[in-house]
């Protein structure tokens, strides 16, 4: 792709941002997407330093390099392998660092980026922001609620921007998809059915020169909730976004039902979050079937909508099959009785209408992630209404955790912080 | 040569409805003759909020009530006629336990006003099926169509002109009794007809309620169907329901009154019958 081509699908790109952010209700549903999308500003690049340089970090260096306003200014890994194929990402003498307070004490950063593992988060966190740092921090936050809660506290009274990576919250389907909801299309939404099912084992290959809770820390409990927050967090998101609701309470189980491999974590989560009005979320996360793969599917009583399949469905009913007869006689020529008259019943099997698409590509949400997060450095002004979604989605994916932990019910905190 | 075709089908009054349109028709007047069946379910619905709904609440003690809905006046002043028409045995008042209300209402329609002695809750059923296929038909009419068939819940539909091919739509009505039996196969043109049962798969859909005699509020256990055909739909529905509910006399007067329209099966109940009743 050339300079040219780049721009072209660039401005194609933002411009679908803005559209499906700018409507009724959306200046409240997605204010930081307007804001995210707004443009870049002349002026020096916002100088990032990226710790943890494994898949995500990797991925994320790629697309801070293709932003107008933000620069690679420095990378952490403390495993020396994935540092080395972090280097290889960035131009030759950014500098490198196996250590990340030594990074920080280097200094010539505006904000770092973290995408180390989860129980790291808010210690990185709290060292960046007393260092004068401002933080863009992987979801999910942090390890436990009350770290969440400190990881708002502490930016917010350090006046320092904190910015979590939900990418979909600047996916222009999903954009797209908040917007027709908050017109109504889908009527009333009453639940959120949403998965993520996997037909592997979330164990990653340990090299000689690593641990085991080092490279696969997702599956011990002290470095993350699994399948919580590394899956559900997104979609917890994205159900209380569409419900503009948070929950009011949880319920769920889980196990560890077919990897017993001596992982810590439930290969197998179910839980039910209850919203004002009877309203709920049902989710599940599953290890060893594939089938339903991931979606969140947004049901209200006018129809539903998928966004990861970026559809909208709307509620049809099932053709009636002796009108359907009917059509192809009269096409055929024939006129025959139709059978038609009792208040005729129909098996409930799932509707397969197609539905109509919300526009769908492969966009840069994760790039645009980090041009508004530059804009927001640079006016030392967060994009608003972003870090809310993201704490209430980690207070969602943990307390989900307890929940199952517990067996029981579970309200909503009370004491979560302001945000 | 072949015949244009439109369909629309879409959910409302809790059912299914399709709209089949042949020869040329604007799309304008599709969606207008589909809003007019939404506006009427919005109007006369008892299961969400609507002009119904608080109708119901005004008149839960009785008393007198203005009707600001225009859709659920003329609802009320059309089954006003079908309630005389049928000498009391359709009665949108009647449900299971409750006797009919409907003689002890006054309603003024110059005045929009409805006035009860005592509580009393509109149910308007399949008597809202036919009357918002009546304000379809006539948009479609209206709009120049000039064959087409229209189906709510299967149990309610109104035919516009001819059969494409020509002469009447023939329609056969399957026998509750027999799988795959026909009861009557009926030629319709120009009409609206209804078909009212107390067997068949029919009565498992959701929210069925049984037929009630609005002479003492109890549900009809006899196995029959009945068929109305009329030109309006709001009227076929009133007299296929007065058919299920009249006893041998009753009916047998309503059948005289428009030989060949109108008709009456009693069922043996057979074994898939009852089985079907058990699920
Ligand atoms: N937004 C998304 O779609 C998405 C996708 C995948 C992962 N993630 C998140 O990204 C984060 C990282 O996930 P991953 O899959 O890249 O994990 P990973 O294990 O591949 O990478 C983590 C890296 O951090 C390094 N690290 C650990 N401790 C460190 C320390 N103290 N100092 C410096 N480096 C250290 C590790 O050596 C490793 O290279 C997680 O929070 C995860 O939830 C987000």
């Amino acid at each position: 792709m050339n300079e040219r081509d780049f721009d072209l699908t660039r401005r194609g790109f933002i411009d679908r941002v803005l559209a499906a952010s700018t409507g009724i209700g959306m200046a409240t549903a997605a204010p930081w997407a307007m804001a995210a999308a707004a443009g870049v500003e002349r002026g020096d690049r916002v100088r990032l330093g990226v710790v943890g340089t494994g898949d995500r970090g990797r991925a994320l260096i790629q697309n801070i390099l293709k932003t107008k306003n933000c620069t690679v200014a420095a990378i952490c890994d403390s495993y020396a392998p994935h540092l080395a194929r972090g280097r290889a990402l960035v131009p030759a003498g950014t500098r490198s660092f196996t250590d990340y307070r030594a990074m920080l004490d280097a200094r010539g950063l505006d904000a770092v980026v973290i995408a180390t593992p989860l129980d790291m988060h808010a210690s990185q966190t709290f060292m960046a922001l007393d260092a004068g740092l401002h933080v863009w921090c992987e979801k999910a936050m942090a390890r436990t609620i009350a770290d969440c809660g400190a990881m708002v506290a502490r930016a917010r009274g350090a006046h320092k921007v904190l910015q979590i990576g939900h990418q979909r919250m600047f996916h222009p389907t999903y954009l797209a998809a908040r917007k027709r909801a908050a017109a109504g299309e889908i009527g009333t939404i009453t639940q959120v059915r949403a998965s993520w099912h996997r037909n592997k084992s979330w164990r990653r290959p340990v090299a000689p020169d690593a641990t085991d809770r080092q490279i696969n820390w997702r599956l011990y409990r002290d470095r993350s909730a699994g399948l919580m927050t590394e899956l559900a967090t997104h979609q917890l998101q994205v159900a209380n976004w569409f419900m503009d609701a948070l929950p009011t309470r949880v319920m769920g189980s889980g196990s560890i039902c077919f990897w017993k491999d001596g992982r810590e974590v439930y290969d197998h989560v179910a839980l039910v979050f209850d919203y004002p009005g009877g309203r709920k979320t049902i989710y599940t996360s599953l290890l060893n079937n594939a089938r339903y793969g991931c979606e969140e599917q947004i049901q209200g009583s006018k129809g539903t909508i998928e966004p990861e399949l970026g559809r909208i469905y709307s509620e049809d009913p099932n053709a009636v099959p002796a009108l359907q007869q009917m059509q192809c006689d009269v096409a055929a020529g024939n006129k025959r009785a139709v059978p038609i008259g009792g208040a005729t019943w129909f098996p409930e099997l799932p509707v397969r209408t197609p539905g109509t698409p919300l526009g769908w590509g492969e966009y840069d949400e994760t790039m645009l992630q980090f041009e508004g997060f530059g804009e927001a450095v640079r006016k030392g002004r967060e994009l608003p209404g972003l870090l809310k979604e993201a704490y209430y989605a980690s207070v969602a994916s943990l307390l989900g955790e307890q929940a199952m932990d517990s067996g029981r019910a579970l309200d909503w905190p009370k004491d979560l912080v302001a945000v | 040569m072949s015949i244009e075709t439109r369909i629309e089908r879409f959910a409302a009054m809790g059912t299914r409805v399709e709209f089949h349109v042949f020869g040329p028709v604007d799309d304008e007047a599709i969606r207008a003759a589909r809003r007019a069946v939404e506006a009427v379910d919005d109007s006369l619905t008892i299961h969400r909020p609507s002009a119904a709904t608080a109708l119901n609440e005004a008149l839960a003690a009785g008393g007198s009530v203005e009707i600001g809905d225009p859709l659920l006046l003329e609802a009320l002043a059309l089954a006003d006629a079908a309630v005389a028409a049928t000498g009391g045995l359709f009665d949108p008042t009647a449900g299971k336990g409750a006797p009919g209300r409907w003689s002890a209402l006054s309603l003024d329609v110059a005045a929009s006003r409805v006035t009860a002695g005592g509580p009393v809750a509109f149910d308007f059923g399949g008597f809202g099926k036919g009357y918002a296929l009546d304000r379809a038909v006539d948009i479609l009419r209206a709009a120049g169509v000039a064959s087409a068939l229209m189906s709510a819940g299967e149990s309610s539909i109104a035919v516009i002109g001819a059969h494409p091919l020509g002469g009447g739509w023939p329609l056969a009505i399957p026998d509750p009794g027999v799988p795959g039996g026909t009861l009557a196969v009926i030629e319709v043109e120009d009409a609206a007809l209804s078909i009212s049962a107390t067997v068949g798969a029919g009565m498992l859909a959701p929210n069925r309620a049984a037929t009630v005699r609005p002479r003492d509020g109890r549900a009809i256990a006899a196995a029959r169907t009945a068929i109305a055909v009329e030109a309006s739909g709001a009227l076929a529905e009133a007299i296929s329901t007065a058919l299920i509910v009249a006893d041998a006399g009753e009916a047998a007067a309503l059948i005289a009154a428009w030989p060949g329209h109108r008709h009456l099966f009693d069922h043996a109940v057979t074994a898939a019958a009852r089985e079907d009743a058990d699920v």
